[in-house]
């Protein structure tokens, strides 16, 4: 697998924007342009799956990342207030000490990442020199030739995604039942977690006198909650 | 372009470096697995920075989108490699990540449900404040 001409060129933009935008995304003061870093992360990431020959997973990398998570993030952003966070009067990460510990742990990680990165994939070749892989890169590359060109005259029709579905179904078919199951689980899950103490009540038919008890009864927990933090000697504010 | 620019290039190249630096050259031209794999890396080095260091919970949130999404980039180029090579099960890896993404969706919906019922009873968002467990 070895890039080259405009391909080359175009791994290295991309590669580079992504490494960029995810470093800002970390970075960034505001959430919202930590999002907006992080699409173009994910639209540099599906621009390599591109590259790669992995058309039906960019494009479900774009509608699925940034046509939906995003905007969810996006509007949860919106629903939360973070002005003080904007208006740098907050600090954005955690106290000195935690970091420099975060960040000891990730320059190990990256030493170690970027040596096994180096070892493994010249063993790799050197594998696939003794099998000839050489010789299979060159059938495969006449097989691309032959296939049909597309109606732009500029590309070929490729079968990669008739393939991905061809084994999505063979041999991944029960997983993809799970992961619908999964996916509804998450459905009822959010709407659970995100409904408010009153449309719980509505939902269920309580009393509006039994509501306004219960709403009482937790304004004075959290009333004894917060008393208890203020009388603990550990206190951190 | 890279035609025109590159026979110029070779020759600054060689007569300055020698053939070390023309041998380099010649990785960034053609890149190969390993390239993907350490963009894929420092992705997720990105992401494990982010989730260590940010008091933000939905920043955090984000740069476990990017972790997933280093994973992603690891499995497609593992993919490419192993049809290249003539692997019949090589479209394996393009399977996983459809899963990945599913997975991630799902995580994004939970997790920022409990995002908006955190901020609701407890009036914030950052990781620090929301130590209950800890006293």
């Amino acid at each position: 697998m070895i890039l080259s001409g405009w391909e080359a060129v175009f791994f290295w933009v991309f590669s580079i924007a992504a490494i960029l935008a995810g470093l800002l995304t970390v970075m960034a003061r505001n959430a919202v342009h930590s999002a907006l870093f992080l699409i173009s992360t994910l639209l540099s990431v599906a621009a390599l799956f591109l590259l790669l020959g992995a058309e039906f997973i960019a494009g479900v990398q774009i509608l699925v990342y940034v046509g939906g998570v995003m905007v969810l993030f996006l509007f949860v952003i919106m629903l939360v207030n973070v002005g003080a966070e904007e208006r740098g009067a907050t600090n954005i990460f955690n106290n000195s000490r935690q970091v420099a510990a975060g960040l000891i742990f990730c320059f190990l990680l990256v030493f170690g990442l970027l040596y096994a990165v180096g070892a493994g994939p010249q063993g790799l070749e050197e594998r696939d020199k003794k099998k000839g892989g050489e010789a299979i890169a060159e059938q495969r590359l006449a097989q691309q030739q032959a296939l049909a060109t597309a109606a732009t005259g500029t590309s070929k029709i490729t079968t990669a995604t008739e393939l991905v579905g061809g084994s999505l179904y063979r041999y991944a078919s029960l997983p993809f039942e799970i992961a619908s199951v999964l996916l509804l689980v998450a459905i009822i899950g959010s709407v659970m977690l995100a409904r408010t103490l009153k449309q719980e009540a509505a939902v269920d038919d309580v009393p509006p006198e039994v509501l306004k008890e219960e709403i009482q009864r937790e304004l004075e927990l959290a009333e004894v909650i917060e008393n208890v933090r203020e009388v603990s000697p550990d206190k951190k504010k | 372009m890279t035609n025109l620019f590159t026979p110029a290039l070779l020759f600054l190249l060689q007569e300055s470096g020698g053939g070390r630096l023309t041998l380099a050259w010649d990785k960034v031209q053609h890149p190969d697995l390993s390239k993907f794999l350490v963009i894929g890396a420092l992705l997720f080095i990105i992401g494990v920075a982010g989730v260590l260091t940010r008091r933000n919970i939905i920043v955090i949130f984000m740069s476990v989108e990017l972790i997933l999404n280093a994973a992603n980039l690891n499995f497609i180029a593992f993919s490419r490699y192993l049809q290249d090579t003539g692997n019949p099960n090589a479209l394996a890896g393009q399977v996983f990540t459809v899963f990945i993404i599913v997975v991630a969706a799902a995580e994004a919906a939970i997790g920022l449900g409990i995002v908006i019922a955190l901020y609701r009873n407890k009036e914030t968002i950052w990781m620090d404040e929301i130590d209950l467990l800890k006293w």
